[in-house]
């Protein structure tokens, strides 16, 4: 009877918050179509001073610029939901694809960098929490605020400086070195994640490559959020230590370690992985940065690439895109954080 | 860190087996389709070792419809072929899938074609893929796209397969040549291009010394030798790969270290001031097209009279000091102009150097404003824009600055712009002196002074806003009275020795001061490539075109 009620609860907590995602992405693709439409139609931004204006009127009747706006908004709407974000302006690529093929680039940075901040956060974190005040905590706090505060290009160049060139250990850009991004080119079925892709084409030093081409990018963006990570752990596992179960555990004669590592630790842990779900926004703006500095050519790239030239119908798709990502993120750590803990869903 | 609990270990297990299965996986080639990274040459006439090209030049497109840009330009000269080219180290266009062009009659340009020219997917390149080429250019007239080239163009028509006539709005245009080797003039497929619309990148096919192998936008691109080539100029090197950087330091980083094996476009003045010493990498000048100028708006430069506005620009003409420019700002990248012609073009003099001399003169610049009742020091607004010359503008600017107020004969409030807004409030009277830079549409002098001086020219600096009564016509057309327009026409319509002398009376009014235009610097064609690349020098000729065909790696 307490599992039926349990399971029910769960499931009702998780229709909800799907029912909440849709309003959700709604309010943030209508915001996202109005914010660019408030700035200036998108043919008037890319071609203004380039084109007379009766050209540009033409190219926005083509276009349908010149219909009322709520009609766009709705033509833009269904588009989205039927994953058409439209054609850019610039160099006339489907967005869609644009997200397809950059967009894998950019979950492969974060997966890489969040393998980074999870490496340094949680075990440091704890190291912290359980030397607390003492050196090896102070020196962590440090660590772990400037990981966070230094920004990624900064912290890119000089891992660029360091491995790449007085050490000559790491490549210093690029996803892959060029024989193996051509090679992998050709892979079937491609995915566009760089190390599936490898691993799927069976050279081994091909895999290798990719690693060593992702090291330096996935720290430099890991750092950012890995040092928010270490302290989340540190305060949470402190506060943990101070429960009345672990006092209890302490009372029963349990060795300090043990008391951190088997009662302590993995309840910790719960708010990190909540966190984790906000960290996705945080890696998606910290590799717009992170890609530029590594060449990697990702979706942020692609961005910054594209607010360059101002190619608003581009940017009006990408950012919609992330917006959705991140909505759909959200949910999906929603749904660990209430299978993990059992207080989430009431 | 020790791993002691279980759950540890379970993780540790699990890491341990996904590296396994991703070893044995990458040991199987789970997904395999081919056996090596690059071709094997497909067919060229020479195999030559792989090479691997970088640049910061972006493509747009790579249908020529929808392309008019440097980036886009540089990959499809190696895959498109022309009617008409400048070959490597030559001043004018040469025939190239045509036999002949000629004018039939003054407003007739009819080209025969070479017969058994071939796309790279065996379909054969006739009359009437050469008609359809420039038509759809002009039909689809994209806003990225060259139609704006072919303002003079009528019509083209296929008499028959191998012959197309273009019909031309003005008569004996000399400069009519150039256009069809510049990005209006790439041939493509009549049976793979849309009349209506731009083809995809990856779909493109031409009849160039190469065609494309994989394609991976504006990140790396592989060309393989065209088996149906059938022009003079057969690649050296089969396999050719160009990879894309967004940040110069990195492309730096990569020929430096062997990554790459040429640098083309765009390495900055200290990079490439640094490579200069390195080893392993050698860094090859040639004659560049790119001009930089200084530009006075007529209306709101400073002086109460045009006598006064004219002494202010003479005085400004003799205080600025390009070589110091070149040396300390661009580390000998940029040369000084005295022309606004390039060096190298016929019809380049040195009409600046000649009236002002190469170095600053303070005296003969303080004559001129005391003659023209000027009170010193003068308040100059110059305005420059800092993301579209290169990231030396501001260094640049600041340097012309302190020179100006070195002589004590101005003040100058420097102020920059980004260049969206830069390129709208530059021809709407905002600023009264600016930068202003020209990369040329094909190596002519035409290209460099008919845009500037022509009827509503580009610049709007209002020069000559009056016809010859006085009365404002407007426009900005040039002015009559300075015999500028039967120059023009001269040099457009004439050949030989008449065309020569009519660029050199332009230049000669452009320097004495009537026209808003000095020219300040001179760009170089810059490509770094390792010690063991041939071929680089041979192609960094005024053309601008450069030609991955020439090079090879020995």
């Amino acid at each position: 009877m307490a599992t039926t009620t349990a399971s029910g609860s769960l499931r009702t907590y998780l229709v909800t918050r799907l029912l909440l995602v849709i309003p959700m992405v709604w309010i943030l693709v209508t915001l996202v179509f109005f914010v660019m439409r408030v700035i200036g139609d998108p043919i008037s931004s890319a071609f203004g001073g380039r084109l007379p204006p009766d050209q540009i009127a033409i190219r926005k009747h083509n276009a349908g610029l010149d219909r009322p706006i709520l009609t766009q908004y709705w033509d833009y709407l269904t588009g989205v939901v039927h994953g058409d974000f439209g054609t850019a302006l610039t160099d006339n690529q489907r967005i869609s694809h644009v997200l397809w093929v950059k967009g894998a680039a950019t979950l492969e940075l974060s997966f890489w960098a969040l393998i980074v901040a999870l490496i340094i956060g949680i075990p440091l974190g704890r190291v912290a929490a359980r030397y607390r005040d003492r050196l090896p905590d102070v020196g962590l706090r440090l660590f772990a605020v400037l990981a966070y505060a230094m920004p990624v290009f900064f912290v890119g160049l000089l891992l660029k400086l360091l491995f790449a060139i007085k050490l000559g250990w790491l490549p210093a850009s690029g996803r892959a070195s060029t024989n193996v991004e051509l090679a992998i080119q050709n892979v079937s079925p491609k995915t566009n994640i760089y190390i599936i892709d490898a691993i799927l084409y069976g050279n081994t030093s091909y895999v290798v490559d990719v690693l060593k081409h992702a090291v330096l990018p996935a720290i430099a963006l890991g750092l950012l959020v890995g040092g928010g990570f270490l302290r989340l752990v540190r305060v949470n596992l402190l506060q943990t230590l101070r429960a009345d179960y672990v006092e209890a555990a302490r009372a029963r004669g349990v060795p300090e370690r043990r008391v951190v590592r088997s009662h302590a630790f993995r309840n910790a842990l719960i708010p990190v992985v909540t966190v984790m779900g906000l960290q996705v926004a945080a890696l998606l703006g910290g590799a717009v940065l992170t890609e530029e500095t590594f060449e990697w050519q990702g979706i942020g790239y692609t961005l910054a690439q594209y607010l360059i030239n101002r190619d608003f119908i581009a940017v009006q798709g990408i950012v919609t895109a992330i917006a959705v990502i991140v909505a759909i993120m959200s949910f999906l750590i929603d749904v660990v954080a209430a299978v993990v803990d059992p207080r989430v869903r009431y | 860190m020790l791993i002691t609990d279980r759950r540890s270990r379970h993780v540790l297990a699990v890491c341990a087996a996904a590296a396994v299965l991703a070893g044995s996986l990458a040991a199987c080639g789970a997904g395999k389709k081919d056996s090596g990274s690059s071709s094997s040459g497909s067919g060229g006439s020479t195999g030559g070792k792989p090479m691997t090209i970088g640049t910061t030049d972006k493509v747009v497109a790579l249908d020529p419809a929808g392309s008019y840009d440097n980036g886009s330009l540089m990959l499809e000269t190696q895959v498109y072929q022309y009617l008409m080219t400048i070959p490597p180290g030559g001043k004018t266009p040469q025939p190239d899938a045509a036999e002949s062009c000629s004018f039939t009659t003054p407003t007739e340009y009819t080209c025969k074609m070479k017969p058994g020219l071939k796309f790279s997917n065996g379909d054969p390149l006739t009359a009437k893929d050469v008609a359809f080429t420039y038509t759809r250019i002009v039909k689809i007239n994209d806003p990225n796209g060259p139609a704006s080239l072919l303002a003079n163009m009528v019509s083209a028509t296929a008499s028959d397969d191998t012959t197309v006539v273009f019909k031309l709005k003005n008569a004996n245009d000399q400069t009519w040549p150039y256009i069809i080797g510049t990005s209006a003039g790439p041939l493509v497929d009549s049976k793979v291009f849309p009349a209506d619309k731009l083809l995809a990148d990856d779909k493109i096919i031409g009849s160039g010394q190469y065609k494309l192998g994989s394609y991976s936008k504006n990140n790396l691109v592989q060309l393989q030798a065209n088996p149906n080539y059938a022009g003079a100029f057969k690649p050296k090197t089969a396999d050719v790969t160009l990879k894309y950087y967004t940040q110069a330091s990195n492309l730096k980083l990569d020929i430096q270290s062997g990554a790459i094996d040429v640098a083309w476009r765009s390495l900055t003045s200290t990079d490439i001031d640094s490579l200069r010493n390195a080893s392993g990498v050698k860094v090859h000048t040639g004659p560049g097209g790119e001009l930089r100028y200084m530009v006075f708006n007529f209306k709101t430069m400073p002086g109460g009279s045009d006598a006064q506005k004219r002494a202010v620009r003479r005085a400004v003409a003799y205080s600025v000091d390009r070589q110091s420019i070149s040396d300390k700002v661009y580390k000998g990248t940029y040369k000084p102009a005295y022309s606004m012609i390039p060096d190298g073009l016929p019809g380049h003099v040195d009409a600046f150097k000649d009236e002002f001399g190469a170095s600053p003169d303070k005296a003969k610049a303080t004559s001129e404003l005391q003659q023209a009742g000027i009170k010193t020091p003068v308040t100059l607004n110059l305005e420059y824009t800092t993301d579209h010359y290169g990231p030396s503008s501001d260094q640049e600017y600041n340097e012309l600055k302190r020179q100006l107020e070195g002589t004590g004969l101005f003040k100058v409030n420097l102020q920059s712009t980004e260049f969206d807004t830069y390129s709208k409030e530059r021809v709407a009277d905002s600023y009264p002196i600016y930068q202003l830079g020209w990369f040329p549409d094909f190596p002519d002098g035409d290209n460099y002074v008919g845009p500037f001086l022509a009827n509503n020219n580009f610049v709007h600096a209002h020069y000559c806003d009056a016809d010859a009564n006085g009365t404002p016509t407007g426009t900005n057309r040039p002015c009559d009275k300075d015999g500028v327009l039967p120059l023009l026409t001269a040099e457009e319509t004439k050949t030989g020795d008449a065309r020569t002398q009519a660029f050199a009376q332009i230049q000669a009014k452009l320097a004495s001061g009537q026209l808003p235009y000095l020219p300040l610097l001179e760009g170089q064609q810059i490509a770094v490539a390792r010690s063991n690349v041939t071929g680089v020098d041979e192609t960094l000729d005024i053309s601008f075109i450069f030609r991955f065909w020439m090079l090879s790696k020995s």
